[in-house]
């Protein structure tokens, strides 16, 4: 019921305690807060703004770790500056609540940068000061002025071995249930979705944007009988795989590749036709630890052998092409941005994204929901 | 009368303050953003997406509601009426859900319906079934998710009416000559009227909110309302709305509440 979301930030708060990270008085505060004083805005006294102190917000798991271990530690040691890492998830919708309620309580986000460009253009995020980030350690195409590249994940065709002699190698291939019989799984917020229904439709990579939505929907109202379930979140992609409840999937790389490990190789992906999905860093407007903080902590996460730590603990492709060559041999095969796996992709258009999102998801929700 | 009155202030002062005064920010939210006007509920009224989801929300939270009533009367029945070693295990049946988090209960339902699951295996196992049969991610899965979360509370109102079931109409009814099952259908059921009314009340406007377990158990195919709304708040903001939704389910609940408890306070009189 609605109620899970509270409790899933009382347990954040409890963790966080647990952890040392907040005090007890700041977590009663908190359960105040979420006991109804939000609504009324009396909650908001307890955000001051901290120097010497930066909140980071994720989308929760083992990125809290992951990113804690690559890149919150190494500056910490540097600056002084705590990071926290909070996983409530940094939705468009979110950020806007944070930074319209005044005194944002969140420094950066790890949000979408289509997210990010849509809510600079309303002034409630910070241009990127590309004089402390260095633009020569991101990757041609990636450059967004409120959004500061800083991984890669990628939407790969997913499957079970068992079932099939000759592997899937393209779109085509997972939108054919006869030469591939079986259920399938696709992303249910359609990000990928799209480009993957008219690559397998037959348009060409470089002519994909603007996407021609109407072809896209026909063609995936026509095979939604196949889709045995559209999955909202990283686990639940993995756990239908998992379960036989389907046995072909478009679902992160990163949940590929535990798949591929966990089962050894039963269930395995492959990069043909991977849809690149980019992830930026962003920052609020005003936001409490100070601009300057954070667009240094920014330039920070930009270091190879910290993006090879996180590569490591998530699976995420490097933003700094540099860091590719750090990554030991036998693990290259998973880096989706890796010089042998990239090639076989394309990427998705933020641009594309910002201006046309909301209505795309509105129609294609539509369809998957009849 | 009077001094009773004056003790529930601070509590109908902190309701006001913190369920009324919010509701009145998302109703204005509703009527301006993006712009004034009425937009907002023109869309939400005639759009093919909201309509869908109400749609579908209501039938799905009818069916919800008649096997969760219908599957809580049973066991009511036998909590109530039973012998003191079926009571206390009923009791515990109702119970022990009633304790686990509705996050571990839809991923225990996963665990047990879906393809490689519990049931699925049993079955082949036995030789009943060839291939699995998809049981979970569709709308069979999130009714089965839902009543078992709703269950209980509906057996509190049912208990109750059954309590106050006048045993010696039952033995009269008896006397006279009326079979088991007749005494049941003629004169049981209609005395705990009330209590059935009661419960569905509950479990209906409990069961229209719900977000976790159907999008869970779902599959992506059963949007509901409340994980419209969320959509519309969060992942692409268009809070007007949101907030028009939530007013016109606020509205709807309202409105089927206020017609039940004029025919329920009927029926109790």
């Amino acid at each position: 019921m609605t109620n899970h979301f509270q409790n899933d930030l009382v347990e954040i708060l409890k963790e966080r305690t647990a952890k040392g990270q907040i005090s007890r008085r700041q977590m009663l505060q908190g359960l105040g807060a979420l006991m109804g004083t939000t609504a009324l805005g009396l909650g908001a006294g307890s955000a001051q703004a901290q120097e010497g102190r930066l909140v980071f917000v994720n989308w929760g798991g083992d990125a809290l770790d992951a990113m804690d271990a690559a890149f919150g530690q190494p500056f910490a040691e540097e600056t002084g500056i705590n990071v926290l890492y909070d996983g409530s998830g940094p939705t468009e919708g979110a950020i806007t609540a944070q930074v319209q309620g005044g005194r944002p309580t969140w420094d950066l986000v790890d949000a979408e940068p289509f997210s990010s460009q849509a809510l600079g253009r309303q002034g409630m995020m910070e241009p990127i000061d590309y004089d402390v980030v260095d633009p020569a350690k991101q990757r041609e195409g990636f450059h967004w002025e409120y959004s500061s590249s800083c991984y890669f994940y990628s939407y790969v065709i997913a499957y079970d071995a068992t079932k099939y002699d000759t592997p899937p190698t393209s779109l085509a291939d997972f939108f054919d249930t006869e030469k591939f019989p079986g259920k399938r799984s696709m992303y249910k917020w359609g990000a990928g979705m799209w480009e993957a229904a008219l690559l397998a439709d037959g348009v060409a990579p470089e002519d994909l944007y603007p996407l021609d939505l109407d072809r896209a929907h026909a063609k995936i109202e026509a095979f939604k009988e196949h889709v045995g379930a559209f999955w909202g979140g990283g686990a639940e992609s993995q756990s239908l795989l998992l379960n036989g409840d389907v046995s072909m999937a478009l679902i992160w790389n990163t949940r590929a590749s535990l798949l591929h490990k966990d089962t050894e190789g039963e269930i395995t992906f492959t990069w043909d036709d991977g849809i690149i999905g980019p992830g930026g860093i962003g920052v609020l407007k005003d936001n409490p630890g100070g601009k300057e903080a954070a667009m240094n902590y920014i330039a920070a996460t930009q270091e190879p052998e910290r993006q090879v730590v996180l590569f490591q603990m998530l699976g995420n492709g490097p933003s700094n092409p540099a860091a590719d060559a750090l990554i030991p041999e036998e693990e290259r095969r998973f880096n989706p941005m890796d010089p042998a796996n990239l090639p076989k992709q394309v990427a998705l258009d933020m641009a594309w994204y910002e201006e046309n999102y909301s209505a795309a998801l509105d129609a294609y929700l539509q369809i998957i929901s009849a | 009368m009077r001094p009773v009155l004056f003790l529930i202030c601070p509590v109908l002062l902190f309701l006001g303050a913190s369920y009324l005064l919010p509701f009145l920010g998302i109703v204005q939210l509703s009527f301006t953003d993006p712009d004034p006007g009425l937009a907002q509920y023109g869309r939400v009224l005639t759009e093919d997406l909201p309509t869908g989801v109400i749609w579908r929300t209501l039938r799905l939270c009818v069916i919800v509601t008649a096997v969760s009533v219908s599957c809580a009367y049973v066991i009511t029945l036998l909590w109530v009426r039973g012998s003191p070693l079926v009571r206390s295990i009923t009791e515990l049946c109702i119970m022990i859900p009633f304790w686990i988090s509705v996050l571990s209960r839809a991923f225990g339902w996963l665990s047990m319906l879906s393809n490689r699951g519990l049931l699925n295996t049993w079955l082949q196992d036995l030789g009943l079934i060839d291939s699995a049969i998809q049981m979970t991610r569709n709308e069979f899965a999130v009714v089965v998710g839902m009543s078992h979360y709703l269950i209980p509370f509906a057996v509190f109102p049912l208990a109750t009416a059954m309590r106050n079931v006048d045993e010696r109409v039952l033995t009269a009814a008896d006397g006279m000559g009326a079979s088991r099952l007749r005494i049941f259908w003629q004169v049981f059921l209609p005395m705990t009227a009330s209590g059935i009314m009661g419960a569905t009340l509950l479990v209906f406007v409990f069961s229209i909110g719900f977000y976790v377990t159907p999008a869970l158990l779902g599959g992506g195919q059963s949007v509901l309302v409340a994980e419209l709304i969320y959509l519309w708040l969060f992942q692409i903001p268009q809070w007007g709305m949101a907030a028009a939704m939530s007013v016109v389910l606020m509205l709807g609940v309202g409105g089927i509440l206020f017609i039940l408890m004029r025919r329920y306070g009927e029926m109790a009189k």
